[in-house]
């Protein structure tokens, strides 16, 4: 495949910027999870992507091919627990509102 | 080829991530995750990522997605006010829709993995190997990347623990009095809003 590095990170920025408006604009807590997802997603892409930008032969020795698919391994682990550890603070949170609609959810708001 | 089929899976993923963002109802929130999932392990696989892009289909289409989605039916969500206004497609055609995408989304990254083997043998990557060599990525995995990952090990046992707190915590304390605790009057009540759908 010859696609640009250019192209792949436009996607992953495309994918990100998704990610944030719906973090930020939907009110569902499901949906907002969903979006941290996509976000985490995202990042993985460009790390893929600078792997393999790295990894063509005319750029051999400049960077550190191996990094990116570690890196995309570790944000996999951590998007993993993230979910849990998210999904586990719905339930907590349908429990005490009935509800998963974050702006019922002002207890902090001054 | 592969050039064709990484824009047009890079579409279908910007596609279903618009979807996640507009979607009315958090399970066909979900629903267009797992697409946008589907599609970028098939750019993963493009890119020369075989490993990636399986752990991508084995971790989060299989794991993070299945919770999401025992979530959302545990919880009894959809069935919201949300439901009402959204116009559209009729659900056999919404039905069909969703079935014709699922099936070209799985022709899609099968020609992805067919053409894996031809990008494989590109001059792009060297000597025409995987850039996520496992024995490469696993002696790596014990050698350079060792603290990160005794730390990884270190957040998932935390994680565990986080969770079983969390989601444990009421019904403890609600077992011992009676069967009528916060859950099953939680349980109740969508179900009732849910009748005239």
């Amino acid at each position: 495949m010859s696609v640009p590095t250019d192209h792949l990170l436009a996607l992953a920025a495309i994918l990100f910027a998704l990610g944030v408006l719906g973090f930020l604009v939907r009110k569902n807590v499901i949906i907002v999870l969903a979006s941290i997802e996509l976000m985490l997603n995202a990042a993985n892409l460009s790390f893929l992507a600078a792997s393999r930008h790295w990894s063509q032969s005319t750029l051999a020795g400049q960077g550190d091919p191996s990094a990116g698919p570690i890196f995309a391994i570790f944000v996999i682990l951590v998007a993993a627990a993230e979910a849990a550890v998210g999904l586990a603070l719905v339930i907590a949170l349908y429990r005490l509102k009935q509800s998963v609609a974050l702006d019922r959810v002002a207890e902090l708001k001054g | 080829m592969a050039e064709a089929l990484f824009y047009l899976l890079g579409a279908a993923a910007v596609a279903f991530a618009i979807g996640v963002v507009r979607a009315r109802m958090p399970l066909f929130s979900i629903l267009n995750l797992l697409g946008s999932f589907f599609c970028l392990a098939g750019i993963y696989l493009l890119a020369g990522f075989p490993f990636l892009a399986a752990t991508q289909l084995l971790v989060y289409a299989g794991a993070i997605m299945v919770l999401f989605l025992f979530v959302i039916m545990l919880l009894n969500l959809g069935d919201e006010a949300e439901l009402e206004r959204h116009a559209g497609l009729s659900l056999s055609g919404r039905r069909l829709f969703v079935a014709g995408t699922s099936a070209a989304l799985l022709g899609l990254v099968g020609l992805a993995a067919a053409d894996a083997t031809t990008v494989f043998a590109a001059d792009t990557l060297p000597e025409g190997r995987a850039l996520d060599d496992l024995s490469m990525l696993a002696r790596l995995l014990f050698s350079r990347y060792m603290l990160p990952f005794e730390a990884a090990s270190l957040l998932l046992l935390a994680t565990m623990v986080a969770v079983i707190v969390l989601a444990k915590r009421e019904r403890q304390r609600t077992t011992p009095s009676s069967a009528s605790g916060p859950l099953t009057a939680a349980r109740q009540e969508p179900v009732e809003s849910g009748a005239p759908r």
